[in-house]
């Protein structure tokens, strides 16, 4: 039996914001199959009654909140051609 | 003791403070490497000269002023392109941020480059980290400078590509499941993954943020340990960063009488070229030698750090690459009805197979109905390989592996078989799940001439101890004969 479905992997393509091809899925279900199938191996582990708590010995490190300049909105909208009015454009469309 | 393998960076460093040469004479030669070898290795994709040349000089004026180099100062360099680095294109090696310019520094670079740090140019990768070949990458893979037939393994294949090839005194790489070590280890070079916590991750395009590590891959292990100390730092903008206890360039004596070296039997267990295992039991017959006591233990856990590994590292990459929609920098697709159709196609466009399937696996195993049996299994699986890392730290002091369980793949082998490919991790991965100092330091080579790599783990923020340990190794007599294998390629020194 297969461990996962066509249908499934549309559903979990779509929550990804993926498209895939009548071509793709094929061999995409495959793929998916046995990598579902390898992480599944966790299962043949009895169920600790541990809690992951973190990695040992890491805590966060803090530092006061202090205001300091962010970056200038044209810098940001370099990577955008410049951006319009201060924004990020996206074509309008019908 | 007498350093038998003398670091590359002080001994460059030594060279421009007596005059021999420039350091634009310097950064001159290695252009000149690169525009002459990097065709057929591929391990830069980006050179960024003028840049280089406009540091070099300024390093060259502070040397005429008199005054003494900064750590680092002067040594030309590279960067793994998920390292960001104001005004220089940073891709990831994805189609998906081509074109993107970082209007910051990732702080390990803000660092090096107040220490003028000359950057060649960044450095080959699979797409977004994802990957053990660097083949993975929009731009095609980077070869392995002891055979171009061979890989030169990944992510950062490209920076073990450029320093084993003498196209670079050192690179930054970034270690989530293996990157810097595993193509270290196929490249014959030293690759020390750090602590998480011990160098910011600010600034480095995040694959899976509770994994990530950058550190350094270098021609010996002192040159690993001065990049370390360079750029483990605490960081304002991380707060997961807390920087090195101290300094470990010092304490590098080769003394290594009485150290416990741990050797799990898991580890060797895979194994794949019987030329590996032999390398790996020559090694700790060497250790005992020098005078370590070795330690032998089980750590059955380890069986189950590969699943846990791709399940975590895989939710976590779902959530990171979500920003990537087209709409504020990188690749956007052509035509487009709506929004969601826009973000869906430049998606589609952009990503390559391998990070789709990992969005796709990472979406599986946090969707509903399977959150419990895969993403929480595997976290608490996660807390009891850290506790049993902890146990085996009060029997010993460094624990012993493979870095890989066998040499560089020949080029192509990675895209056959997903599952496969991933089983070549299986010694790499429990040192990020775990948060671990690991590095891999030669220690033979195959019959086809091919680098063998070991693996030295510590516990956390352990690195002076996990690198003082791999310098009595590099610093013996047969070192250069047995394991450490010249390439004829990039800058003669």
């Amino acid at each position: 039996m297969a461990v996962v479905t066509k249908e499934e992997i549309l559903k979990i393509a779509n929550l990804s914001k993926l498209w895939v091809s009548e071509e793709e899925l094929e061999a995409l279900t495959r793929d998916m199959g046995e990598i579902i199938e390898f992480a599944n191996t966790i299962n043949a582990v009895s169920d600790s009654a541990e809690e992951f708590d973190g990695i040992h010995r890491l805590s966060n490190v803090f530092r006061p909140d202090e205001v300091i300049p962010s970056y200038p909105r044209e810098k940001i909208l370099k990577n955008v051609d410049g951006g319009e009015d201060g924004y990020f454009p996206v074509k309008k469309r019908g | 003791m007498e350093q038998k393998r003398p670091g590359l960076i002080r001994s460059l460093q030594r060279r421009l403070e007596q005059k021999e040469l420039s350091c634009r004479e310097l950064t001159e030669e290695y252009l000149k490497a690169i525009e002459r070898d990097n065709p057929a290795l591929n391990a830069y994709i980006l050179t960024t000269r003028l840049a280089a040349l406009e540091t070099a000089e300024r390093v060259d004026a502070r040397l005429a002023a008199g005054e003494k180099l900064l750590p680092l100062e002067g040594i030309p360099m590279t960067l793994k392109d998920n390292i960001s680095t104001d005004g220089i294109e940073t891709t990831c090696c994805s189609k998906i941020l081509k074109g993107y310019t970082p209007i910051y520094d990732a702080s390990v670079w803000g660092l090096l480059k107040k220490n003028n740090a000359v950057l060649l140019g960044k450095t080959n990768m699979d797409e977004f980290a994802m990957g053990s070949s660097s083949e993975n990458s929009c731009f095609g893979g980077s070869k392995n400078p002891h055979n171009t037939e061979r890989v030169a393994g990944g992510s950062s294949g490209g920076g073990a590509s450029a320093v084993a090839g003498n196209l670079a005194a050192y690179a930054l790489g970034s270690d989530t499941g293996g990157s810097i070590r595993q193509p270290a280890s196929f490249c014959g070079v030293v690759g020390l993954k750090p602590t998480y916590g011990a160098v910011s991750r600010y600034g480095l395009i995040a694959y899976a943020s509770s994994l990530d590590q950058i550190g350094p891959i270098a021609a010996t292990v002192e040159d690993a340990a001065a990049v370390f100390d360079a750029i483990s730092l605490p960081d304002p903008m991380d707060s997961t960063c807390r920087g090195k206890q101290s300094a470990v360039s010092g304490i590098l004596t080769g003394e290594i009488e009485g150290l416990r070296i741990g050797v799990a039997k898991e580890y060797f267990d895979g194994i794949k070229q019987p030329e590996v295992a032999a390398a790996l039991e020559k090694a700790v017959r060497t250790y005992e030698k020098l005078g370590a006591k070795i330690v032998s233990f089980e750590l059955p856990i380890l069986k189950y750090a590969l699943p846990v590994y791709y399940i975590l590292a895989c939710a976590e990459a779902t959530s990171n690459l979500g920003r990537y929609d087209g709409i504020r920098y990188g690749y956007r697709t052509e035509n487009y009805k709506n929004i969601n159709e826009m973000i869906c196609k430049t998606r589609s466009e952009g990503f390559g197979a391998e990070v789709k399937r990992r969005i796709m696996l990472g979406n599986y195993v946090l969707s509903s109905g399977y959150y419990d049996a895969y993403y929480k299994k595997a976290q608490n699986l996660r807390g009891t390989i850290v506790k049993a890392f902890q146990s085996a730290f009060e029997q010993c002091d460094v624990i012993l592996a493979p870095t890989v369980p066998m040499t560089a793949f020949p080029v192509g082998f990675t895209g056959q078989d997903q599952v496969e490919t991933y089983l070549t991790d299986i010694c790499t991965v429990p040192v990020n799940i775990a948060g671990l100092p690991g590095v891999s330091v030669p220690c033979g080579r195959d019959g086809k001439g091919l680098p063998i790599g070991m693996q030295l783990i510590g516990n956390s923020f352990r690195e002076g101890i996990i690198l003082n340990a791999a310098y009595a190794f590099e610093q013996r007599d047969e070192y250069l004969s047995e394991c450490f294998s010249k390439v004829e390629m990039g800058v003669k020194f």
